[in-house]
């Protein structure tokens, strides 16, 4: 015995009971109110197939209460209904049914304000559950991979057979079973005679079982999409992606409603429900019952329910009924000439192949006039049927023809959406014979049911209305995820990859704010002990780096090594300038274009030896520089070897006038500007780690990269910031860095560049040697050479204000460009920038308009880096 | 796109374990003209049909191969690595 709360009265629950029939013992019979007329609706199928008891459980909401097993403590609340389930003001609506005709929308709110009035009103009246709110305890989902030979769907007695006979023949077996336990229909059916074959599957080692979980989509190459409820009790859900070399699809039949005036009120079962409620829940439907159904398969249903002490008032055949009697609940039920009173109808209705897996992959679904069914034919050749999914024992619950089209305004096709008989009729009089049109129109087929319980009808009426067979109608397309998948499932687990560097938790003893660059975690600036505001943390790292020394981590850079006999062929051809003539302990600037003369990257290489490079790439770009080169070499030939030591090394970069004198009191190395100049890299031990040095000046002040191993990283970050105490330095992140390398004009890739950038544009001419022999957009550049369109110059403004990163250049009042990076220099007093402008507008000196807070300010360009525009201090 | 796709160094593979590369071209000769360079750069033959294309076993080895394939039925006919000195 359990205990939950359904609208915060506690319900008791049995063993073996679900949120539907718990409730349902408790006496409920209203379990949800419809989605436009907020009609009663009781439970119909108790199989998770019908919308009828969709519930909020737990927060989640449109959870199928009669499959959603009941437990300790569970909150329950009801949907779509106000303020109750039993007393829904909005039920008012289906007095107005006359005025929302099929597709009334349509016609009615055709102008915008009409809509926009409406909409808010439609959503509150009409619709589904809520999300949860942002602020509700997140669910855990998972992800699972799993392989099998033979992946069975369906646990019934055909799945069951189906499974053993592959086993038996030593095959890997998954079998994926919707319910608790394996058995199918015979758990219903014929309860205490589950198969003996249950028992001597549960015994095959090479056979696992998925219980309580369905098969949602079955794709191309056998990927199985499978859902799997409750796996553990750290997971809510679980979603497997299973792949197969075989599936065998044993989904087995499903029943679906007929068509009669009131055929949704509460109090109407269909025979499969009423025998799940029967035999699964020991709960007892009613007294005075209706069977409405045919042949023995009503006959069947009589005496099991006889056997329960039901009485059977009436066992009627299903052309012969007009309509069930009652508002909230059945009271009796019309016929062709007479009525009956009772308080149950149990329909008998179309078991249909439960075939929408076999559709998605690709098998056509054929009219059998012999089943009542659309039966799968042409199965793809991994995938095979077997059991009632094939058309097997089915056969018409109505005797067909059908007679007249019942078309009227109580009579529902479709429970999801409410649409009646008379809806499709009016739709197809409208011109939407087709039965893909008709049911975009109506929305017949498109609810959270997806067409289970009206598609048979649908296609019915719509054949008989334009007066074609059921196979010339046709059925509409089948797609994947059917059932519905929540989105928790498919985004799955909540974990975000985080990338830290070596040097991560001394930036966080420093006072770091964080900046998110992909999945790397950098120093946006550092709080200090005077301020935590931005813009004065900024300033002070930055005069660290133009006065004395800084420091930055740039471990996250991209670090490639090249080795081999033709490395500095390989790079001679990928990048536009020169490298097989670099000597050993030289480094060059790089840049990687496409071959329609694009920049892509930009970088470093570093001669360490003839056939040794040492490459840096942007922080963003390695992955697709690694892949870029690797491209190249494939299939050349060529004695290349390309490693990736990325994660393996720590990098810092130190700058400031002082950083010379920082870094000769922790290595032997000679660091004087003649033993070690500008754009020289040198390996020596600094504070006894093993380092490669790049003299680089990303800053404009004279500076070192240092490349460490990632594990010493630490240690030389301590090391530098020991030794730089006497001289004040000050690490720095990466916002005064941009602003240092914005007063050089240094640009970003991707950041001051896109994607139709070309180095000419880029004022980066001197990268590109147009008479190297042959490299990646050498053609392309040598057309482009000549006079760019565009060109990417700097800006001083001329009055106050800072643009946005973004912000646009204006001439004559109309956008003519764009601003790529812009800050407030301290230097300049004022804001300098990076943007994009006309040719026309790119001379020295010429005046553009840019846009800030919509007013378009002046600002003159200059093509001259604000800061050292010889690059003294560089080589200093 | 669920399909397998075989590498010739580890086996059949989800497909999403690769990076696409694209159709294979031959690139121009150094000195071709400009509606070669053109068409290179920027024209795709998009088949409806059986293509050899560029794959980067991503998620696996962490080489380029090439695939032939159906792209109307997602059948790789073949898989393969660059020929010796096809470039």
């Amino acid at each position: 015995m359990s205990r939950f709360f359904f609208d915060g009265e506690p319900i008791e629950a049995q063993p073996g009971d679900t949120v539907a029939s718990a409730l349902y013992r408790a006496g409920r019979r209203i379990f949800t109110r419809s989605f436009k007329y907020h009609r009663p609706r009781g439970l119909l199928c108790l199989s998770g197939h019908c919308p009828n008891c969709m519930m909020n459980v737990d927060g989640v909401p449109n959870v199928r209460a009669c499959v959603t097993p009941a437990r300790e403590g569970m909150r329950v609340r009801h949907q779509n209904a106000w303020p109750s389930l039993e007393q829904d003001w909005l039920s008012a609506a289906q007095h107005f049914d006359s005025l929302m005709p099929v597709g009334w929308y349509y016609k009615t709110l055709t102008h915008p304000s009409a809509w926009h009035v409406a909409e808010p009103w439609i959503r509150k009246v009409a619709g589904l559950g809520d999300p949860p709110p942002p602020d509700a305890p997140p669910r855990e989902y998972e992800h699972a991979f799993l392989q099998a030979e033979v992946a069975v769907v369906g646990g019934g007695p055909s799945g069951i057979a189906a499974a053993f006979e592959a086993a038996s023949g030593g095959a890997q077996v998954i079998l994926i079973d919707d319910q608790p336990e394996p058995g199918g229909h015979l758990r219903y059916t014929r309860p205490g005679e589950a198969p003996a074959s249950i028992a001597q599957l549960r015994g095959q080692p090479n056979v696992e079982l998925l219980a309580r979980a369905y098969c949602f989509g079955l794709y191309e190459g056998g990927l199985l999409g499978v859902l799997q409820a409750d796996p553990h009790p750290g997971a809510h859900e679980r979603l497997v992606h299973l792949r197969a070399k075989r599936v065998v699809v044993a989904t087995g039949a499903y029943e679906v409603p007929l068509l009669f005036e009131n055929n949704d009120l509460p109090g109407i079962l269909l025979s499969g429900g009423a025998r799940r409620l029967l035999f699964l829940h020991r709960i007892v439907p009613g007294r005075r019952c209706v069977i409405v159904g045919i042949g023995a398969r009503a006959e069947d249903l009589a005496s099991d329910l006889r056997g329960a002490g039901i009485e059977i008032v009436s066992l009627i055949s299903p052309d012969e009924v007009l309509g069930a009697v009652g508002s909230t609940r059945v009271e009796g039920l019309r016929f062709r000439g007479g009525s009956v009173t009772c308080d149950l109808i149990v329909v008998c209705g179309p078991l249909l192949p439960d075939a929408g897996l076999l559709s998605q992959a690709g098998a056509r679904l054929a009219w059998s006039a012999a089943h009542g069914a659309f039966l799968p034919a042409d199965l793809p050749p991994h995938v095979t049927a077997v059991g009632r999914v094939t058309g097997s024992g089915l056969e018409p619950a109505v005797p067909l023809p059908p007679g007249e089209v019942r078309a009227g305004k109580r009579h529902f096709v479709c429970l999801c959406s409410d649409v009646t008989s008379q809806d499709l009729v009016d739709g197809i009089s409208e011109g939407f014979e087709h039965i893909e049109t008709l049911k975009r129109y109506t929305t017949a087929t498109m609810g959270p049911c997806q067409g289970r319980m009206c598609q048979l009808p649908a296609i019915g009426i719509c054949a008989r209305e334009t007066g074609r067979t059921m196979g010339e109608t046709g059925t509409t397309t089948a797609r994947p995820p059917s059932p519905s998948v929540t989105l928790g499932a498919l985004a799955g687990p909540r974990h975000h990859p985080v990338r830290r560097t070596p040097m991560h938790y001394q930036h966080e003893a420093l006072g770091a704010v964080w900046l998110d660059m992909g999945a790397w975690k950098r120093p946006r600036y550092y709080r200090t002990a005077e301020s935590s505001e931005e813009r004065r943390c900024v300033q002070g790292e930055y005069q660290a780096v133009r006065e004395r020394a800084g420091m930055i981590d740039v471990s996250t850079l991209g670090k490639l090594e090249v080795r081999g006999r033709d490395a500095g062929r390989l790079l001679d051809k990928v990048y536009t300038n020169r490298f097989s003539d670099l000597r050993p302990g030289r480094v060059r600037y790089c840049v990687i274009c496409d071959d329609a003369g694009i920049m892509l990257d930009d970088g470093t290489i570093s001669s360490i030896a003839d056939d040794h490079y040492f490459l840096t790439t942007t922080t963003g770009n390695l992955e697709f520089v690694e892949q870029w080169l690797e491209w190249w070499l494939a299939g050349t030939g060529w004695d290349v070897h390309i490693t990736n030591l990325t994660g393996g090394l720590a990098a810092v970069n130190l700058a400031g006038p002082q950083a010379r004198d920082v870094l000769a009191g922790l290595t032997g190395l000679d660091v004087s500007a003649k033993a070690f100049p500008y754009m020289a890299c040198r390996q020596a031990l600094v504070a006894d780690i093993p380092a490669i040095l790049l003299r680089i000046g990303f800053v404009g002040e004279t500076g070192w990269e240092i490349h460490v191993p990632a594990e010493s990283g630490e240690d030389l970050w301590k090391a530098l910031l020991e030794a730089g105490k006497a001289f004040g330095i000050r690490a720095f992140g990466v916002e005064a860095q941009r602003l240092l390398r914005l007063e050089k004009q240094h640009v970003i890739v991707g950041v001051d560049t896109d994607a139709l950038t070309s180095p000419y544009e880029a004022d980066m001419a001197w990268v590109v040697k147009l008479e190297k022999n042959d490299f990646i957009g050498k053609a392309a550049l040598s057309r482009a050479a000549g006079d760019p369109r565009e060109q990417l110059v700097g800006f001083v403004m001329q009055e106050d204000g800072v643009p946005d990163d973004g912000s646009a250049v204006v001439m004559d009042g109309r956008p003519a460009g764009r601003v790529t990076s812009s800050r407030f220099s301290p230097r300049e007093g004022r804001a300098i920038g990076l943007a994009w402008v006309p040719a026309g507008l790119a001379g020295e000196g010429a005046e553009i308009r840019v846009r800030v807070q919509g007013r378009p300010l002046l600002a003159r360009v200059t093509r001259r880096p604000f800061y050292d525009p010889e690059g003294a201090r560089l080589r200093m | 796109m669920s399909f397998l796709l075989r590498c010739p160094h580890c086996g059949d593979r989800s497909v999403y374990e690769f990076r696409f590369g694209g159709e294979v071209k031959p690139r121009p000769a150094p000195g071709a003209s400009e509606e070669e360079w053109v068409n290179y750069a920027y024209n795709r033959t998009n088949s409806a049909g059986v293509q050899t294309e560029w794959c980067y076993h991503r998620s696996g080895c962490r080489q380029w191969i090439k695939a032939v394939r159906n792209t109307r039925t997602n059948e790789v006919l073949e898989t393969f690595y660059p020929e010796e000195n096809a470039r």
